[in-house]
């Protein structure tokens, strides 16, 4: 990785210290500053509220001309979340069509708050998942309610 | 006559230049100075003869003489002269402003008035002195625009700019501005990541970073172009980055084209010559910057070989004319048979597929065995990781990578929840970490599909060979 990507990295570790988004942690390793972890609360109001969120965050090498790549540690019953040991993420901003290198980490973890309050059924990674939010809400929300419990307490 | 020193109009100019330090004094009571002419509409110029009109954001400076008699201030007016060089001021105007000194002399009824008449210039200047438009000879023309330009590098190179990808403040003379849409970044940054695009031939992405950068089409997406040769190297990149960008850029318009023969001669492998593509001499005149989206050209006629041979003889259906003359190698060849020129009237057969080599039978294999072709363009597509909704890297469609049907680009994801689609549904993250785990490819897409078949056809066979032969 070139000096100048973890010179970025840096930077935006320093805003985000300074200006943390509500409900997140982040640890930054120095030693490793390609690979952030973040623990982000499940949003008040949302079947997530409650529960706690491992994420993982990936620098490529070329960052920031390719985005970065997003994974829940913890599980979570989510259309936008792959439903296996991954817990990978392809939306958005994420994708690498869509990224733009002014683009920041702060921008992806709103995405993902935003999401956790309300999918995006339109690009959903788990389609069943998805249906599911579309034509029962109820279901839904007790699957995702009961994941809370038994993974992210 | 009163001593220099306690001389009123020695106080006024000294007063003056404390306030205009570029004020020079030519004499005890003249001196002169430029003010600098920048309206804040850039003034429309025109150059005889007229054939486009510049804009021009800064015009040479205006020199102002002041020549101070001895009856001044208090019975004589100031002598002004106004000029300009090289001369673009219409001599009525210079003359009005000239005017305007005496006027405010009166004005001031024999007050000191060189601060005043100067202000006055200054705020004529920010309104082009009152011209809407200007025509000139056009032997200033290169004087004046090169004139603003360097006026504009300069007061560029002394802003400074937060480059939006280093997240670090710059100053102007290591930023560049892009030329359509005025995004400015570091230079490095650009560098880097232009440099990075164009190396992984990622040609597409050439162009400006900025999010917001684009004009939103109705479709909702964002139709951005891209950067042409020329700008390239006003970053600068390096002609030799440049030249790999507009020839894979070239080479990818040819490979998307069907109609594109390649030459049969294994050591060439050029594409037919045609008008479509023009071949790349000079990188540094290629201005103009497509868009992905733009239209190909219309298909052209082919050359006649000698414009005065005899009439073209159709052979078969119209239009089909199997001649073709590879751009690099120059060698003739029939489109269909692929041998070198055998005239109109030989029936070509056709060819035979073992006439591959060994290396690119192999190839072919690989190609078979392990990847997908792109629906539309037929470029073919490996997974490294990811879902199975794929965009072609060549031409953005959208697909899906088990049974290559096309996608709705705005609900890709239908096709994996659909019930109905009995092999894809459901199947959206299968083999996400890619085709070619542990070195060893598990699923070939598509074709995979079509290699089991045969296989399972071949495993057939077999048994029932074997069970041909215990019969009899």
């Amino acid at each position: 990785m070139s000096a100048s990507a973890k010179k970025r990295i840096m930077r935006e570790y320093t805003e985000c210290m300074k200006d943390t988004p509500a409900g997140m942690k982040i640890n930054f390793d120095e030693q490793n500053m390609t690979k952030w972890e973040v623990l982000m609360d499940g949003p008040e109001g949302s079947v997530y509220a409650g529960g706690h969120f491992k994420l993982e965050i990936i620098f490529p090498n070329e960052y920031p001309f390719k985005p970065p790549v997003v994974s829940f540690r913890t599980k979570i019953y989510h259309p936008n979340v792959s439903n296996d040991d991954k817990g990978s993420m392809c939306l958005g901003l994420l994708r690498p069509d869509e990224w733009k290198p002014p683009n920041k980490v702060v921008a992806v973890l709103r995405l993902i708050q935003s999401l956790m309050v309300e999918p995006n059924i339109d690009d959903a990674i788990e389609p069943s998942i998805g249906n599911e939010y579309k034509e029962n809400r109820k279901e839904f929300e007790k699957s995702a309610k009961d994941w809370v419990k038994r993974y992210a307490k | 006559m009163a001593v220099a020193g306690d001389d009123e109009r020695t106080e006024e100019l000294e007063t003056l230049q404390s306030i205009y330090p570029e004020l020079v004094l030519d004499a005890p009571f003249a001196a002169h100075i430029h003010l600098p002419v920048a309206p804040t509409i850039p003034l429309p110029v025109s150059f005889e003869p007229v054939q486009e009109v510049h804009r021009i954001a800064y015009l040479p400076p205006l020199r102002l003489e002041v020549d101070l008699p001895a009856e001044y201030p208090a019975e004589a007016p100031p002598k002004v002269n106004l000029s300009t060089s090289p001369s673009w001021l219409p001599p009525a105007t210079a003359e009005i402003l000239e005017k305007k000194a005496h006027a405010l002399w009166e004005e001031y009824s024999g007050e000191q008035v060189l601060f005043a008449y100067v202000s006055h210039l200054q705020e004529a200047a920010e309104t082009a002195f009152g011209l809407s438009e200007l025509t000139l000879p056009d032997t200033v023309q290169t004087e004046l625009l090169e004139y603003s330009k360097r006026m504009k590098r300069e007061l560029f190179d002394k802003e400074t700019f937060d480059c939006e990808v280093c997240l670090e403040p710059k100053k102007g003379s290591v930023c560049y501005r892009m030329e359509r849409c005025n995004h400015v970044f570091c230079v490095q940054c650009l560098q880097d990541y232009l440099n990075n695009c164009i190396e992984e031939g990622d040609v597409n992405n050439v162009k400006c970073m900025s999010t917001d950068c684009g004009k939103p089409m109705p479709n909702g997406k964002k139709k951005e172009r891209l950067l042409s040769p020329k700008e390239l190297l006003q970053i600068p990149l390096s002609l030799q980055a440049v030249e790999r960008y507009a020839t894979i850029k070239r080479k990818k318009k040819i490979e998307a084209d069907p109609t594109i023969i390649y030459c049969p001669r294994s050591w060439c492998q050029g594409a037919m010559r045609t008008d479509k593509y023009p071949k790349i001499d000079d990188v540094r005149e290629m201005d103009h910057s497509d868009s992905e989206a733009e239209v190909p050209m219309e298909a052209s006629p082919e050359e006649q070989p000698t414009a005065a041979g005899p009439e073209k003889r159709f052979v078969g259906v119209t239009g089909m004319d199997r001649l073709a003359v590879c751009e690099d190698c120059t060698l003739a060849f029939c489109k269909v048979c692929l041998a070198s020129w055998h005239g109109d009237f030989v029936r070509c057969e056709p060819r035979d597929k073992n006439q591959l080599t060994e290396e690119d039978q192999a190839s072919l294999n690989y190609i078979m065995k392990n990847t997908s072709p792109c629906p539309t363009c037929s470029v073919p597509c490996q997974k490294s990781y990811g879902c199975n909704h794929m965009t072609c890297f060549q031409c953005k469609s959208h697909f899906c990578y088990l049974c290559g049907a096309w996608l709705l680009p705005e609900n890709p994801y239908a096709h994996f929840s659909n019930p109905g689609n009995r092999g894809c549904y459901n199947r959206l993250m299968d083999l996400a970490e890619g085709d070619m785990v542990e070195g060893q490819a598990q699923f070939g897409g598509a074709r995979g599909a079509e290699q089991m078949a045969d296989f399972w056809e071949h495993e057939a066979m077999r048994i029932q060979n074997e069970l041909n032969a215990q019969d009899s």
